[in-house]
Parts: structure tokens; C-alpha cells; sequence
């Protein structure tokens, strides 16, 4: 029997890529403490945004152990301010839509990546990143009242690599 | 006085002992040298299994052949006629992640095509055996108290089982493309899952991971934790038995013995 070779390592250029994501990771959490913040939301729908908030730590702070130095931990400005001033208001459905743009825009890049890591184990882990996220954004889809068939597509860009655009 | 020692004594028995266990594992004149492990009696020769090789194209064949399994269970819930009530709209979900498989089958198996391979397009006989046979024979039993609700449940788990297989198969698939292909239906049937969660546990509190207070289990949630897992999937179905439990499957990725090897022909 033959099976695929191991898992592959790490390149510079991965360190480089993982890095980006981490950077838009830090970025998608400071977007969830600002909405989480909102008062329009009770404690339950809270609790979901701090998970999801917490849940986009632990991210970026995978993708900085695979990066290592590459990475500089910290969020991607361009990233937050595209989505800062979306997540602020009373109206709860507007708000949840902004937030599953950004999940959605964070999942294609996400898949861009792992259509340009090298390594096995840095593919795997933005993969795995990837499946949740676009878990988080069909549940916030359907947060925001839209039909489930809405929940299941994608239509967002993925962030332009480099520029965090 | 005695002229050995007592250690001298130990000394040569031990001597003679290891004479003894060395002559028995020697040859012996007169017995025939046989191929076989040395045992007593002869063994039947045996054939041995195929060579088989897991390549881009098996995993291919595999990820598609669970696109039939998730194919023909929808077919099969939707052919039961249970989705109604509480679970009404269910039947409209159904249909609908039951053709995006069907979109999903159709990619990959051109993938596969496109590779150099037969496309697989049947449902993998091995998971049909183990997980969904038995699980479906469960859900019909005539004492199962929601069957609407078992079907979903079943559907939820074989969409993160998909969701899962698509995730493994990343460290495993040697082109970068292929990996991107895999994930961009991978992510889809991560969505799919999170849909099921939403219908079977509407509530805003069951979107993370939760304990029932009743059962000390964990509830089904959308969004079970930060990192797509690769563990094994719980599925309890079908009726009360008698001590009180209810009949629980456990679902895992393909593994070596449910791969679609290119040896393997859909009837």
C-alpha cells in the first residue's frame, strides 16, 4: 500500500501569507468586541459574539504559531475600519449582516490561502479556520432573518493579499 | 568441604537451561523447513491483498462517493414523508442541500475525470453498511417517537462527517489546486451543517456549545468550537430501548478500508 507523503513544512512564503490571515483575524475579533458592545443586543445574542470574537482570537493566534516571527500580531487596520462604523446602531439585522460579510470575506480569503500554502500542516490548519467561519456565517444569516437559502452561499471577495484590502 | 560453591551451582544451571532453549530453536534433522510462521499444524497459503495506492484521485472518489451517501439519504428522508409540523420547512432544506450534493458530486467527479480516473458515482458501500443502513433502519422502527427530528439528526451528522473529510483530506491531497477545490465544497457543507443546527435547535442559546440539562449530553450546536474538528460524530436515533437509552452510532472520517480505490466499480 502507498500512501501521500507527510505533512509537508512550512515555506517562507507560507510564514508570509499566514501572517496576512493572522493580521485580518485580530482585526475580525476588535470588529466583534465593538459589536458585542452594542446595546441593542440581549445577554444570549452577547454570548455568541463573544464566542465568535474569541473564536477569531484563537485563529490569529494559531496562525502566529505557524508564522512565527513572520507574524506581528496585530490586527489589520484596513481590515477593521472597513467594518467598524457597520457593527455600531440599534438595527440588529444590519448589524448581523456586516458581520457575516466579514465572515464571509475572511472564508474566501481563507480558501485563497489554501490554494497557495505549500506546507500540508499550514493548509490544514487555515482549513480548518475556514469550515468554522463559514459555519459563523450562515448562522448569522439566519440571525439576521434571511432566508436559509442566503445562509449557504458566498458571495463575498477574498481580502487582497499584501494590502489587506 | 563441599568443592562448588553455591553460585557456581546457579552458574551452570543456568548454562545448561540456555543449552536446552537453544537446541530447541534450532533445526532438526528430518522435519521439513516450512514458509509458514513456525506453529503447529500447516497454514493455508494465502493471496495476500492487492497492492493499492492512496492517491489524489481515491481520495477524489471517496469525497464524492460520500456525496451519494448524502444523496441518497435526503432521497430517503424525503421519500419517508415525516417533514411536517415543527419540522415543515425541513423538507424545503432537505431538497435543496440534497442537489447542491448532487452539484457537488458532479465537481468533484469531474476532478477526477480530469485527473485520469473513473468517476465514482455511487454512495460508498462501506459507510452505507456501518452508518446509514443501520441508522435509517433505526429512524423507521415503529417506535421511534420523532423520525422528522432522527432524519435531521442523521442528515446534521453525515453533513460534518462531509464537512470533516473534506478538511482531512487537505494534508493529504499533493495538489494546491485540489485542496482549494475540496475546501470550497468542504466550507459548503460547513454551512450545511450549521442550517441543520439552526433547524433542529432554533433557540439563540444553542448556536455554541451547550450541555441538555436533562441528559448531561451536549446539544447540537451551529458553531462547536474555534477549529473545524476531526473526531468522531455521535449520532443517537431511533427508539427508547428498554433501559431507557436510545441507540447511538459513531460516525468517522474514511479511513484505509472505506476508501474508493481505483479497483473499486459502482454496480
Amino acid at each position: 500500500m502507498t500512501l501521500p507523503a507527510a505533512i509537508t513544512p512550512t515555506t517562507k512564503a507560507d510564514r508570509a501569507l499566514l501572517a496576512f490571515a493572522n493580521a485580518a483575524e485580530f482585526a475580525a475579533r476588535d470588529v466583534y468586541e465593538v459589536a458585542a458592545s452594542v446595546s441593542a443586543f440581549g445577554t444570549e445574542e452577547q454570548v455568541v459574539l463573544v464566542g465568535f470574537h474569541d473564536h477569531h482570537r484563537a485563529a490569529a493566534q494559531a496562525l502566529a504559531g505557524m508564522a512565527g516571527s513572520a507574524a506581528t500580531n496585530e490586527r489589520s487596520d484596513a481590515v477593521f475600519n472597513a467594518f467598524r462604523g457597520r457593527v455600531v446602531g440599534n438595527d440588529k439585522s444590519a448589524i448581523y449582516d456586516a458581520l457575516r460579510e466579514l465572515e464571509n470575506t475572511l472564508a474566501s480569503t481563507h480558501l485563497s490561502l489554501v490554494g497557495r500554502l505549500e506546507g500540508t500542516g499550514a493548509a490544514a490548519l487555515v482549513a480548518s479556520i475556514l469550515n468554522v467561519q463559514a459555519r459563523q456565517a450562515a448562522t448569522l444569516a439566519l440571525l439576521a432573518g434571511r432566508p436559509f437559502a442566503e445562509a449557504l452561499t458566498n458571495g463575498a471577495a477574498p481580502l487582497t493579499i499584501g494590502t489587506g484590502t | 568441604m563441599n568443592r562448588y560453591s553455591r553460585r557456581h551451582v546457579l552458574r551452570l544451571s543456568g548454562l545448561g537451561a540456555a543449552g536446552v532453549l537453544l537446541a530447541a530453536c534450532g533445526k532438526q534433522a528430518g522435519v521439513e523447513e516450512s514458509k509458514n510462521v513456525k506453529s503447529v499444524g500447516v497454514l493455508p497459503e494465502t493471496d495476500g491483498l492487492a497492492s493499492v495506492e492512496v492517491t489524489d484521485i481515491v481520495l477524489l472518489r471517496t469525497a464524492a462517493s460520500l456525496e451519494y451517501n448524502a444523496i441518497d439519504t435526503y432521497d430517503a428522508a424525503l421519500g419517508l414523508g415525516v417533514f411536517s409540523g415543527a419540522f415543515a420547512a425541513a423538507g424545503d432544506i432537505a431538497k435543496r442541500l440534497r442537489d447542491d450534493h448532487r452539484g457537488h458530486a458532479d465537481a468533484i467527479n469531474g476532478l477526477v475525470t480530469k485527473l485520469g480516473g473513473q468517476p465514482f458515482t455511487c454512495s460508498n458501500p462501506r459507510l452505507d453498511e456501518i452508518y446509514i443502513s443501520p441508522a435509517l433502519a433505526l429512524i423507521t422502527d415503529t417506535d421511534t417517537e420523532d423520525p422528522a427530528r432522527d432524519v435531521l439528526v442523521l442528515a446534521h451528522a453525515l453533513e460534518n462527517l462531509a464537512a470533516q473529510t473534506y478538511q482531512s483530506v487537505v494534508t493529504l491531497l499533493s495538489d494546491k489546486a485540489l485542496r482549494e477545490a475540496a475546501m470550497t465544497i468542504g466550507q459548503d457543507e460547513a454551512r450545511h451543517a450549521a442550517v441543520l443546527a439552526r433547524a433542529l435547535q432554533p433557540g439563540v442559546q444553542f448556536i455554541l456549545p451547550s450541555i441538555n440539562a436533562d441528559t448531561g449530553k451536549p446539544n447540537i450546536a451551529a458553531v462547536p468550537g474555534a477549529f473545524g474538528p476531526l473526531t468522531p460524530i455521535l449520532v443517537t436515533v431511533g427508539p427508547v430501548n428498554a433501559d431507557g437509552t436510545r441507540s447511538s452510532l459513531t460516525l468517522e472520517t474514511p479511513s484505509l478500508n472505506s476508501l474508493a480505490y481505483d479497483s473499486m466499480l459502482c454496480a
